[in-house]
């Protein structure tokens, strides 16, 4: 559940990745997770164009303004390697998230 | 410049798809007059979705304080609002059409369509409109030799430009069809296109915290389409397939029928009375 009082709330995960999105790449473009636990992805545009963060393998896909930060929220997963790409610059924009 | 004018192509797909239909059931019924509500509900979805590409309007500051996630999900659920609201009255209408005349009633009835029509072109135009200003704005924006930008932008453009011809194809395409088969499939169409956008704005939920997948992945099917190719665009524009949903998400797109057949069920029946 999103949570309405900061800093009164238990975390949601325990395991926090952060990706930042810049000069249309994803930095890192490797992030690591441990298998079975929730995951708090959160991405920065910082880009001066918008970029929208797409994964089918992750079932998720969200539009990020310039300067924005988003947080995608992820379950729990099995140990394997999750594609994910920039829709806008697919070529450029790639990573994948590692779970172990 | 191909690139650009796939990303754009593949979000005009739906409202596309959507506007045609309306289109051409306003022609079926005889009221061919009225598609300037529908083409005002688009241009205003058009204006809207620039506001709300904005850098920093009023909109802009809304959909940060709510969060992207949340505001996309709200417009989801009001395309559906108002689509089933329309299969539900297409279907009843589809009874009426036999040339009759409009009796106070009906002009009562009439109003209450013109606002369904023009607000469903507006969502359906609007779902994607933000994303695809803001993609367009974007490219414009970047550095690079000046004949790559073009290239780029003019592809981009070029893909909201087939998605409008597509509209026009469909208009024609349907229009084609002899009443009852035209309601008929048109009614399924839509059905599974508001199954599509109910199970996408769970998926924003999901996203966003608000609500549980269950299990996720269910499964992956990616080897038999994925979303990324071309069929896959369109399966996934038109019927809102995916190729690792979760479980919720696919509760929601199953459970969206038996509603809206109940639904359909309940009107029969009042009416019948």
């Amino acid at each position: 559940m999103a949570c309405w009082l900061p800093g009164a709330c238990p975390a949601w995960a325990d395991q926090e990745l952060a990706l930042t999105i810049k000069h249309h790449q994803f930095e890192p473009s490797e992030v690591r997770a441990r298998a079975g636990e929730k995951i708090l992805l959160k991405v920065t545009n910082a880009d001066s164009t918008p970029e929208e963060f797409e994964s089918s393998a992750l079932n998720r896909e969200q539009l990020i303004r310039s300067g924005h930060t988003v947080t995608i929220h992820l379950p729990a997963l099995k140990p394997g390697s999750y594609e994910f790409y920039g829709e806008f610059n697919p070529k450029t924009a790639t990573g994948r998230l590692i779970v172990e | 410049m191909l690139a650009t004018f796939v990303i754009t192509w593949r979000e005009t797909i739906e409202a596309a798809l959507i506007v045609g239909i309306l289109l051409a059931y306003l022609r079926k019924i005889g009221h061919q007059h009225e598609f300037r509500y529908i083409f005002v509900g688009a241009a205003a979805a058009v204006i809207a979705s620039g506001l709300f590409a904005g850098a920093s309007s009023l909109a802009t500051r809304l959909v940060e304080w709510i969060g992207e996630e949340l505001f996309d999900a709200l417009i989801l659920l009001a395309a559906v609002a108002v689509l089933t609201y329309m299969v539900v009255w297409m279907h009843h209408n589809a009874r009426e059409i036999k040339g009759e005349l409009l009796s106070k009633a009906d002009q009562a009835l009439a109003r209450r369509r013109l606002w369904a029509l023009g607000t469903l072109a507006f969502v359906g135009v609007f779902r994607e409109g933000v994303e695809t200003v803001l993609f367009l704005w974007g490219l414009l924006l970047q550095a690079g030799p000046v004949a790559n930008v073009t290239l780029q932008v003019a592809g981009g453009l070029g893909g909201v430009a087939v998605g409008v011809v597509m509209a026009w194809l469909f208009f024609k395409g349907f229009g084609h069809l002899d009443l009852r088969p035209f309601f008929k499939v048109t009614g399924v169409l839509l059905l599974f296109i508001a199954a599509g956008m109910l199970s996408s704005a769970v998926g924003r939920l999901i996203a966003g915290g608000w609500l549980p997948p269950l299990i996720e992945p269910l499964w992956d099917s990616s080897w038999l389409l994925n979303e990324r190719s071309l069929i896959g665009s369109l399966v996934a524009g038109f019927f809102g397939y995916r190729s690792h949903p979760s479980l919720l998400e696919l509760l929601v797109y199953v459970g969206y029928f038996p509603l809206v057949l109940f639904w359909l069920r309940k009107e029969h029946h009042d009416l019948a009375q």
